[in-house]
């Protein structure tokens, strides 16, 4: 019988889980070094990558805290856009900012610097708007969370703050992840980083958001979830860790809007919509609310299907000489919603339920018994 | 000053009404089974296409009104079976995730069919036609639009205040659990509220787009979130709130778009200021006014938790 | 007389129309086990909701070791040393046994979300974890720690529920019901129980309980009310044969069944 105290240190299952990380890494690396840029696989690991983080930070809310909130395209938003504005190098600012006489910022951050700054300004505005909005209860706080995100779409793409934003027109020429490409000094690539660094980058950031889950905050967060009066009789005060969680959701998703914008080269307020919001939650839903793993994963089927193995759906294909029906643009879609209506309806744990991968190496190891009751049904 | 003012407020009345329409759809479910229906501005935009297909089969548009008001209605019950008649004993998260959902996939089934343009809505005659009021000229559906909602809203009221389902309505919202011991049909009761929800919303699209003209599968979206502000404005579950808050809303908005003009006419800016980019986004700061600090809304009622 | 712990000083709260609480005043002295008892709906946990500042009082002060607490949030007046169960069990139901007690410690803790995510904090968490560890040891559910709280019996997660109070390391214990939906067997174990776990933790234990035999049993004193007013003090012996008392569980306008039921446990 394993003992608690021990608990903490890591088991078997927890180093293998780390070994497979570190394994698909290395695959990654390899595959990097052989297949054609151009490979689909690449497309899907960088947006996945971008994904998961975001869907990740969403569940620290939804799935761990237990606050519904719809705001995540904002906190993506306010990321990219301080990524971007403060990565674009000095002397094409005249280009982009064209409209507004090469804008007012004229500095270039280093990336990490700039993602970092990302993070922490949509945090600052998380902080900011959790003072009103995170006193109220849960379907309250997803119509707010989700105006908020709206409120910012607007004032982003506002003409006075077109000098730092550019109003309504789109960012573009900063650092993207095909710069993380290390060249030789004939300007060829010698060693490819462009799949690597985005998933490097989002796993540390995962990995930081996983060690806080299971920190002592982590712990208050799930009480919270689990029952608010019970948490704060217990001493939690519920309205700083309600900030905390929402604070360091948004850092993260803000993190993730700075690699959105590294992924899609070009930064425009007007695609931050509601409906990018929907698409994380489902995303979060069919993973499992209250996983990470299942998060990680739904990101990159998700991200796989829409971008690579179902596009063929959207697109006439003749079998035998018959043409299939139906298949025509926007089928795929159509197919996508089906599968997520029924997984909401009739598979409400999602891929994961509330598992992680070492629960279920353990499973696999055929000594889960104990942790198998740790399906935390509810 | 009148004479600049006058058509935003005109306008503002006029989509004040249609907001009013859908929102007493959200006020009503969400008063009765505590959901916000996210999918109800979806099934606004549906209506709108269903009316672009049918008139484009030939239909004459006599029996296409009735029709769309008919099969809007059906959708909406069809909805509330399907999606979230099963999640009645699941937490409320998975209810508004199963709304969402719905929302995600009838935008992807209009998207499919309608391969992603922008349809022409018919044109019904008279309150299409144009009109001059008090010098501004604007179309027939601005005046028609309050009178219509006023009608339909008392016409609601009598029905939930003066008969046995409209009893059985005020029962549950007040107490899901006794109504359904004294032998309501809690069922019915459900089915009859996104009928008349979204037999709203479909007069609604009428109205709005043949204003608008266009329809697309985004288009119900934005309709649909002020309207449900404007639910919340006004107190969620209260009628009469929804009505005062769409029209505050919608009128605030028209005014907002026009405000660079006004604001340079009273001489108070020089030049534009762009403010009409805050249009949409000013019925979310109201949101969350309200919510700071009146957060029952307008006319809403306090409800106290149990420890 | 020993020192005064918990002091209720005219409380009254209104709900609308409806007074569930009226003017009720209340001493507690160190090391006593105090309960307060009343026909259903007298107004009993209302007046625990004040205590721990669930509930804000309409009207009166409530005063722990001689600091006024009326009005202060539940968190807050955990951290002071007043922790509580609840008449309807609320276990953390995403968690086992052992998380539920650890959770308890989180609100003694030195570190921040930065030292506890970077486990700059090891040596509070191994500490947090050892006393979770006794506690559980302490109360018997050692062997139940790895178990999912809402799997445990009824019994047990009342147990439970003490546990997890007791790790807040509160000067007074509230006790919501604690004996309810035990067989006769388990309340007189939960009446040992709360006898040694005062003795041993130092507490002062303020409960409101319906099993007459386990209020009469360990109680020092008890306060009895009525439609939210006081209707009688004083040790077991003089409550049970004050008439109003009496008059009040006998009292023929509501719970008949109840009282009778009452009556014939006494």
């Amino acid at each position: 019988m394993s003992n608690n105290l021990q608990k903490k240190k890591i088991d078997s299952a927890t180093i293998l889980s780390a070994v497979i990380v570190l394994a698909v890494y290395a695959l990654v690396f390899l595959a990097e070094q052989t297949l054609p840029a151009t490979s689909m696989l690449f497309t899907v690991l960088k947006k996945g990558a971008t994904y998961a983080l975001v869907a990740v930070s969403m569940n620290l809310l939804n799935g761990f805290t237990g606050l519904f909130s719809l705001g995540q395209a904002g906190f993506m938003l306010i990321g990219a856009y301080v990524y971007g504005i403060f990565t674009i190098p000095v002397m094409s600012r005249m280009d982009v900012y064209q409209y507004y006489n090469g804008g007012l910022v004229q500095f270039t951050l280093p990336v990490f610097v700039a993602m970092l700054l990302a993070g922490l300004a949509a945090a600052f505005f998380a902080f900011l708007i959790g003072l009103p909005v995170l006193r109220l209860k849960s379907d309250y706080l997803a119509i707010a969370t989700l105006g908020f995100a709206e409120i910012i779409r607007a004032l982003f793409q506002w003409d006075k703050l077109g000098p730092i934003t550019n109003g309504s027109n789109m960012l573009r020429l900063f650092p993207t992840f095909n710069d993380f490409n290390i060249r030789g000094a004939d300007g060829q690539v010698t060693v490819y980083l462009s799949t690597l660094m985005p998933l490097l980058i989002s796993g540390v950031c995962i990995g930081v958001i996983i060690l806080l889950i299971n920190s002592t905050f982590g712990r208050a967060l799930r009480a919270m979830k689990d029952d608010e009066i019970a948490a704060e009789a217990m001493g939690i005060r519920l309205a700083s860790h309600k900030r905390l969680a929402f604070c360091i959701s948004s850092f993260f998703a803000g993190v993730g809007g700075a690699m959105l914008a590294m992924y899609q080269n070009t930064v425009q307020a007007k695609s931050f919509t509601t409906a990018m919001t929907y698409e994380i939650l489902l995303i979060v839903v069919i993973g499992g609310l209250g996983s990470v793993t299942g998060s990680c994963i739904s990101s990159f089927l998700f991200v796989a299907c829409s971008e690579w193995w179902l596009r063929f759906l959207d697109q006439k294909q003749v079998l035998g000489g018959f043409e299939v029906p139906l298949l025509r643009n926007g089928f795929r879609l159509v197919v996508f919603s089906i599968i997520i209506m029924i997984v909401v309806l009739f598979f409400r744990q999602g891929i994961m339920g509330t598992k992680e991968l070492p629960d279920l190496i353990r499973g696999w190891q055929g000594r889960g018994k104990r942790q198998a009751k740790g399906v935390r049904s509810k | 000053m009148w004479n600049t003012v006058f058509p935003y407020l005109l306008s503002g009345i006029s989509v004040g009404g249609q907001y009013a329409l859908i929102a007493i759809g959200y006020t009503m479910v969400y008063g009765i089974l505590r959901l916000i229906n996210f999918a109800h501005g979806d099934v606004f935009m549906v209506a709108g296409i269903v009316m672009v297909y049918m008139a484009a089969s030939g239909l004459p548009l006599g029996i296409c009104i009735p029709l769309v008001l008919v099969i809007t209605a059906l959708i909406g019950f069809v909805i509330e079976r399907v999606a979230y008649k099963p999640l009645r004993t699941a937490p409320r998260m998975s209810a508004m995730i199963s709304a969402i959902g719905v929302s995600y996939t009838l935008q992807n089934l209009v998207l499919y069919i309608t391969g992603g343009l922008n349809q022409i809505y018919p044109t019904i005659p008279w309150i299409s036609s144009s009109v001059t009021i008090f010098g501004a000229t604007t179309k027939m559906v601005t005046l028609v639009t309050p009178v219509l909602t006023l009608i339909l809203v008392v016409a609601l009221v009598w029905l939930i205040n003066h008969t046995k389902i409209g009893m059985a309505m005020r029962a549950v919202s007040r107490d899901f659990e006794t109504s359904q011991l004294m032998g309501i049909k809690i069922n019915r009761v459900i089915s009859t509220t996104f009928v008349i929800g979204t037999f709203l919303a479909g007069v609604a699209s009428l109205l709005y787009f043949t204003n608008y003209t266009t329809v697309i599968q985004t288009s119900g979206a934005m309709p649909g979130l002020k309207a449900f502000v404007a639910a919340v404005v006004g107190g969620i579950g209260s009628i009469p709130g929804a009505v005062v808050g769409a029209f505050i809303i919608g009128i605030a908005e028209n005014i907002i778009k026009g405000l660079d003009i006004i604001l340079f006419r009273l001489g108070v800016i020089k030049g534009p200021m762009g403010l009409a980019t805050f249009s949409d986004a000013f019925t979310f700061a109201l949101l969350i006014i309200i919510l700071a600090v009146k957060p029952t809304g307008l006319f809403g009622e306090k409800i106290t938790d149990k420890v | 007389m020993s020192e005064n712990v918990l002091h209720i000083d005219h409380l009254t709260m209104r709900f609308g129309g409806v007074v569930a609480v009226n003017d009720l005043s209340m001493d507690i002295n160190k090391g006593e086990i105090v309960a307060l008892i009343g026909p259903n709906g007298a107004g009993k946990t209302t007046a625990f909701n004040m205590v721990t500042g669930v509930y804000q009082p309409t009207e009166g002060h409530i005063t722990l070791l001689g600091q006024d607490i009326t009005g202060r949030r539940p968190d807050e007046i955990t951290k002071l040393g007043i922790a509580r169960t609840f008449q309807n069990i609320r276990l953390f139901s995403s968690m086992t046994v052992f998380e539920n007690v650890l959770t308890a410690h989180h609100l003694r803790r030195t570190s921040n979300f930065l030292t506890a995510t970077f486990r700059l904090n090891a040596a509070e968490e191994r500490r947090m974890r050892q006393e979770t560890e006794a506690l559980l040891k302490e109360v018997g559910l050692y062997e139940l720690r790895d178990e999912m709280a809402t799997s445990l019996p009824y019994g047990k997660q009342r147990l439970l529920e003490i546990a997890r109070a007791l790790a807040t390391k509160p000067s007074v214990l509230l006790l919501d019901e604690p004996a309810a939906g035990m067989n006769p067997q388990e309340t007189e174990e939960l009446g040992e129980f709360i006898k040694q776990i005062k003795d041993k933790f130092q507490l002062t234990v303020f409960l409101i309980e319906h099993h007459m035999n386990l209020v009469m049993g360990i109680s020092d004193r008890i306060y009895v009310i009525d439609f939210g007013k006081q209707i009688a003090e004083g040790t077991p012996f003089e409550v049970q044969n004050n008439p109003a008392v009496i008059a009040a569980y006998l009292g023929v306008e509501e719970e008949e069944g109840q009282a009778e039921e009452e009556v014939e446990q006494r």
